[in-house]
């Protein structure tokens, strides 16, 4: 089974970081919007419908924005996927388009979270793992942890991560940060669950994208001619109830959202020239890189550390700067991705971009749910 | 040792999760494959059979997987405390917990650990309501 790409016409960001109240979230979600319809050259009157990921915006937040942006009266949904909701909303959106139901669908995800989440993120306060003191950073150091331990990794290359995502970042606008940073600043950066320290982890942040996609028709309306990068497929997995004692890092709850991407957009892991992935912490990016099949088991850390990761490496992750140095506004990091993507198939994306790239893959993975290896993986998968 | 009467008003702090006297966590536990599941589930995770689950108390004795020493949690949370996969090989179940009884600086991979019941906070009526955390087992802590 295969679905209809579907067609980017415009994307728009503000730029991730720390704003003040008056920059609210639908001021936000609206500046991105503008600026995905400025970029498509459309007119807000050519939008079918509205898509909005968010986690923590509130009942309606989608109509909420609609009203600000214009586009009041017309379908608005609401899509919470923690992390991925973002790229769940592309996901609903490509659905809807290849489905005959829309042409022209706008998706945009945004957070304001520095105002309302502090300490971290952690699970829903009913979940299990909530109640013996699980926040995410934890889940991930454990990880860290039992990876050094079967793999004979270092620290450092773990840190390199960090130190690849910054580096990276210095040449995107969007970022919330734009200055490299060393190695042994990683390392000396004070301790947030050990062995992971402050720049193993992604900040609490304020943002949004947007995506304008179409189907054929839809370009058509908006008079757009010649290729545009398309939106081939979007796997979506949830995380499934373990049992035993293997291991940690099995990864297989990527390995499953892997497959559903090859499946559903006919391209194969070897076809993907560039990753941007949810490296919500530095050991994440490391383990679910191994998880989708995409850096051989065991060996995403020395990978990393030796610069086959980076910009002008074999398999560059992250060139946007990633969630580390982009910063993460939880509900607009998918639609973020989904910009970069579209920018370096391109070829626009200046500094950073990945020379040739013709297929970009996107991962987002949102939330935990006690017993199982995860709460919601998203794959997009782009081709110019 | 608490008086007598504190015992008597106590009671898990989730129905089902474990029992207090003697202390022990519930799982189910599948007869059609063997396998058991933490905490205790209406189907099985393994071969998806939907009946004849039973409850089953696991093994309390432990090991340490993985773990982490928390340094820094929302507001409200007191840190550091010690947060771990254990391992209980008895039931091949794995669950996270805190673990206490050692300093974590003195936390090791593999360490034998034991189960205890902690406060996990109070009831309206001033029950207490108890949950399940790992001590180091006594060969470790000193
Ligand atoms: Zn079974």
């Amino acid at each position: 089974m295969s679905l209809a790409p579907a067609h980017v016409a415009g994307v728009g960001m503000v730029r991730f970081g720390r704003y003040p109240a008056e920059v609210t979230l639908e001021r936000m979600a609206v500046g991105a919007a503008r600026s995905a319809l400025a970029d498509a050259g459309a007119d807000l009157g050519a939008v079918d419908a509205l898509h909005v990921g968010h986690v923590f915006g509130g009942p309606v937040a989608g109509q909420r924005i609609a009203a600000q942006l214009g586009l009041d009266g017309r379908p608005v949904s609401n899509h919470e996927n923690y992390c991925a909701s973002g790229a769940t909303a592309v996901r609903e959106a490509w659905v809807a388009l290849a489905a005959g139901l829309h042409d022209v669908v706008l998706v945009i995800g945004v957070e304001k979270m520095t105002d309302r989440v502090s300490g971290g993120v952690r699970p829903d306060p009913g979940d299990l793992d909530a109640a013996v003191g699980y926040v995410m950073a934890a889940g991930h150091a454990m990880s860290a942890r039992r990876y050094m331990a079967d793999h004979g990794a270092t620290r450092e290359q773990i840190a390199a991560v960090a130190v690849k995502n910054h580096a990276h970042s210095v040449h995107n606008p969007y970022a919330q940060y734009q200055r490299p940073v060393a190695l042994h600043e990683v390392l000396a950066a004070r301790p947030i669950a050990e062995p992971l320290g402050l720049l193993d982890c992604s900040p609490i942040s304020d943002g949004a994208a947007a995506v304008l996609l179409c189907s054929p028709a839809g370009l058509r309306r908006l008079g757009i001619e010649g290729p545009v990068p398309r939106v081939l497929a979007v796997g979506l997995v949830s995380g499934a109830v373990q049992t035993g004692t293997g291991d940690l890092n099995a990864e297989d709850v990527s390995h499953r959202a892997g497959e559903e991407a090859w499946k559903l957009s006919g391209v194969g892991p070897a076809d993907v020239d560039l990753v941007e992935m949810h490296d919500c912490f530095t050991i994440a990016e490391i383990v679910r890189m191994e998880g989708l099949g995409l850096v051989p088991r065991g060996q995403g850390a020395a990978w990393t550390a030796d610069g086959r990761t980076s910009l002008g490496g074999r398999l560059p992750v992250n060139p946007s700067g990633g969630l580390l140095s982009r910063g993460h506004p939880v509900g607009a990091t998918g639609a973020a991705q989904v910009c970069e993507l579209t920018w370096q198939l391109r070829g626009t994306a200046g500094g950073r971009q990945v020379e040739g790239a013709r297929t970009g893959l996107a991962y987002c993975k949102g939330g935990t749910v006690n017993g199982t290896d995860g709460g919601s993986v998203t794959t997009v998968v782009m081709a110019r | 040792m608490s008086p007598p009467q504190t015992a008597a008003r106590a009671r898990p702090f989730r129905d089902g999760l474990l029992r207090l006297d003697p202390p022990r966590l519930l799982g189910s536990h599948c007869p059609a494959c063997g396998t058991t599941a933490f905490p205790s589930r209406t189907f099985c995770p393994r071969c998806r059979a939907g009946d004849g689950l039973v409850e089953t108390e696991l093994g309390v004795e432990g090991r340490v997987h993985s773990f982490t020493v928390v340094r820094q949690a929302p507001p409200g949370v007191e840190v550091p405390y010690v947060l771990a996969q254990v391992d209980l090989p008895a039931d091949d179940v794995r669950l996270m917990a805190r673990v206490v009884g050692v300093a974590p600086e003195e936390v090791v991979l593999d360490m034998p650990v034991t189960l205890e019941l902690a406060p996990f906070g109070t009831a309206e009526d001033g029950t207490v309501l108890l949950g399940h955390r790992f001590t180091a087992a006594a060969e470790v802590a000193r």
